[in-house]
């Protein structure tokens, strides 16, 4: 038998003949295996998917023309600048007059795009036959049963048949919405405003706030800072803590696994004086128990990146309703990882053992 | 005897029992400090976000429409309803106080400014004058606190120093301030008051188009004393779930009082507007709903971590116990070739695992609560602090994990013929 051959045989006669031990050891570094990987693969994903949850927020920017309109070339090159993932509704404003004479603002824009674009607002009761969007306020002033009504604007009238009355909490709740064609009819005007759904993680969405100022020298740009800053602030705090936790439950599981690989070390110092008593070199029993250490901790860490992974997956799955891909880069970090944390183990009590007389050892002492 | 092999055994083997006994504490200091964050993350991360922004928002009942646009509020000050100043106080004296965190009001109207710079007229800016608290001190029955904007509109940046309430102090918007060429230290007369621009203010909403000054001082410019148009709320609010969407007039008494006890942002709501009749009270709908959809997520995630931390500690703990019982095979051996039951070894082993795992709980219990402590300190500025029931919870578990751990090992050992066993065969 040649040597290669016969250390493999030593290392699985090893792991067979005390099954337990070999079974402790691998769930052991399994376990650490499985907790970084889930800790690793959450949080390289979080900002993914709390941009996700983000993304129904709604507008987080809006645009305004300095003067007149916006320009067709305009909301062209802003769709281009925040592609296809977010959202651009254009909304022009008039101040219009009611039956009796007072004001209100009206607003024109693609009424479902619209919604869409506030899907955070409260419906009050059902939806009606027409078309228009009624701000609470604006509802309980003119038309408290959802009636059609007439508002004016310089010489023009037309007649707003109600579809929803919204709540909103901002100043959209005293405002009316309807279809864009009939807001041109009354005002002939054209949309000055836009509200910009970008979607990414705060840094991106500040990058491209920048683009479009640049961009746009005749709009004015602004962030809606409740939401961003909020944005930023829950981003933020929740990496932290994510990072915190995991990083506390990893480095104790750590520890927890060291001092069991280097408890089975030490339990085997028959087994090492008995080698040492056959004539075996340091060199040589090193090899084998950290062989052995190394073979363990590749297997353990395969497992637990996989269970680990699944997871992971099952948490996207179960909080956000989205899957969290395993990710194949962290597949060498934990196994290397896991074989050095294997290696140090088992390395600390060999260094205690060789101290001592093998004939000691045998003895019992 | 029972207690001198317990004893015994403690003494003899203290190597093995260290490793038992750490590998408990640091896997109860895992779940105890999980379970306190992720316990507590929720509380701190809302209380966080309403300082950025308040949530409600406080209107006059029977208000005509506001004609706000393009950050130009164009309602005349003398059309509509305001809300007193002095009512506003109630907030603070009501079922919910201790979630209403503070409060902002505001007063509005479009006024003519001199500007004076070097003694001399450098021209006329026409812009709306906001009124507001920044940091105003409100005495209420037992205490006294501070208010304003600075503590429930975080999103708004100054650069520049923030005006003191009851100074002559004010903020400039900064699209005005670039429109007006204002800067810091100009002067600004309106009605016979001089303002100093100490800072530029920028929002994203109207008042960056505005100046904006403590709140007195803009009652008195504009005639309007102890009136106030709106004013925004940062109250603490639990997300919404089905019982919040409710309508609570067709409550039955128990479900009423259910929601009525429960920190729904329309529970408070009512409570406001209950102690402050002439006011509507509506959330801010896109910081609310979205901002309750994302901390549910938060805590939703935290929770499933504590639980994938949990097995894997329990996992841990048991196998290191088993281990150090399956390496004591020889122990079992020899008590039972001297005679001992299998009942005998089996409580002395599971005596031994109870010992382990309420040292060990009690030690994981403190070193989790130092730890979940210092997450607290170094992420939100404030400890998280660990609930008593957790204690019990956590020594539970180590009890639970060591048992569970322990029993199949035990029974395994006793498995083995106690020859064999000695003659270092099985």
């Amino acid at each position: 038998m040649n040597r290669p051959r016969l250390f493999l045989r030593l290392m699985l006669k090893a792991a067979w003949v005390r099954k337990d031990r070999a079974i402790t050891a691998l769930l052991s570094i399994a376990v650490v295996a499985t907790m970084a990987t889930v800790a690793l693969t959450v949080y390289s994903d979080l900002e993914g998917k709390f941009s996700r949850e983000f993304r129904r927020f709604g507008a987080n920017v809006i645009v305004t023309a300095r003067s007149g309109s916006l320009k067709r070339d305009d909301l062209t090159l802003i769709r281009k600048i925040i592609g296809s993932k977010g959202g651009v509704v254009p909304v022009g404003y008039a101040i219009g007059k009611s039956r009796d004479g007072s004001s209100v603002v009206v607003g024109g824009t693609d009424l479902s795009a619209f919604h869409e674009m506030n899907s955070w607002w409260k419906l009050d009761g059902g939806l009606f036959d027409g078309d228009a969007l009624l701000g609470t306020r604006a509802a309980a002033a003119l038309s408290p049963r959802a009636e059609p009504f007439e508002i004016s604007y310089g010489g023009q009238n037309t007649l707003i048949k109600p579809r929803a009355i919204f709540h909103s909490g901002s100043d959209d709740d005293s405002r009316i919405y309807i279809s864009l064609p009939q807001f041109s009819y009354l005002t002939d005007l054209q949309p000055s405003t836009a509200q910009l759904r970008i979607t990414g993680r705060p840094a991106e969405i500040e990058q491209q706030v920048a683009t479009l100022s640049a961009a746009l020298p005749n709009a004015e740009v602004k962030p809606v800072r409740q939401i961003t800053s909020a944005q930023t602030a829950v981003l933020d705090k929740t990496r932290a803590i994510v990072l915190a936790a995991s990083a506390v439950v990893v480095v104790l599981i750590v520890v927890c696994m060291v001092a069991t690989l280097t408890g089975s070390v030490l339990e085997r110092r028959k087994d090492f004086a008995v080698m040492k008593a056959l004539g075996a070199s340091n060199r040589a029993v090193n090899l084998l128990f950290a062989g052995e250490a190394a073979l363990t901790s590749l297997l353990g860490a395969i497992i637990g990146f996989i269970v680990g992974s699944g997871i992971a997956l099952w948490i996207g799955q179960a909080n956000f309703g989205a899957v969290i891909r395993p990710r194949l880069e962290l597949l060498v970090p934990v196994i290397l990882g896991s074989i050095i944390l294997a290696l140090v183990a088992s390395s600390a009590p060999l260094r205690i053992l060789r101290r001592i007389q093998p004939a000691g050892i045998l003895r019992g002492e | 005897m029972f207690a001198r092999l317990l004893f015994e055994s403690f003494r003899r083997q203290r190597r093995r029992k260290a490793f038992a006994l750490l590998a408990i504490a640091l896997g109860m200091s895992i779940i105890t400090a999980m379970i306190a964050v992720a316990n507590d993350t929720g509380d701190k991360m809302n209380q966080e976000l309403r300082t950025y922004s308040a949530n409600l928002v406080l209107t006059p009942v029977d208000d005509s429409l506001d004609v706000n646009l393009g950050g130009v509020n164009l309602k005349p000050a003398s059309q509509g309803a305001y809300i007193r100043e002095s009512d506003l106080p109630k907030m603070k004296d009501t079922f919910w106080s201790h979630n209403i965190l503070g409060y902002a009001p505001f007063l509005s109207d479009q006024r003519s400014f001199t500007l004076l710079r070097d003694e001399t007229n450098a021209g006329e800016i026409k812009a709306d004058l906001i009124g507001t608290y920044f940091a105003q001190e409100i005495k209420i029955p037992g205490e006294t606190f501070v208010t304003g904007v600075r503590s429930v509109n975080k999103f708004w940046q100054v650069q520049g120093d923030w005006p003191v309430d009851d100074s002559s102090n004010a903020l400039a918007g900064t699209g005005l301030a670039a429109k007006a060429g204002l800067r810091i230290g100009d002067k600004l007369q309106v009605a016979g008051r001089t303002l100093t621009i100490t800072g530029i203010l920028a929002t994203g909403g109207p008042e960056d188009e505005a100046i904006v000054a403590p709140l007195h001082l803009v009652q008195q410019v504009l005639g309007r004393p102890d009136q106030v148009r709106r004013a925004v709320v940062s109250a603490l609010t639990k997300p919404e779930d089905d019982l919040a969407r409710r309508d609570p007039k067709g409550m039955s008494p128990a479900v009423f009082d259910r929601w009525y006890c429960s920190p729904y942002a329309t529970s408070i709501s009512f409570v406001i507007h209950q102690a402050l009749p002439n006011v509507n009270v509506e959330q801010i709908r896109q910081v609310e709903q979205n901002q309750g959809k994302v901390l549910a997520r938060i805590s939703g995630l935290l929770l499933l971590l504590t639980i994938a931390a949990l097995l894997a500690s329990a996992l841990a703990v048991s196998a290191v116990m088993a281990a150090t019982i399956i390496e004591r095979r020889q122990e079992v051996g020899l008590m039972k070739s001297l005679g001992a039951g299998n009942g005998a070894v089996a409580s002395l082993f599971l005596t031994e695992a109870g010992v382990l795992a309420v040292v060990g709980g009690l030690v994981g219990f403190a070193v989790g609560s130092l730890l979940a402590h210092r997450i607290g300190q170094s992420i939100f500025g404030s400890p998280i602090t660990v609930h008593p029931v957790v204690l019990a919870l956590v020594v539970f578990a180590a009890l639970a994990v060591a048992f569970a751990g322990s029993t199949g090992a035990v029974r395994k050992a006793m498995r083995f013929d106690p020859a064999l066993v000695l003659r270092g065969d099985a």
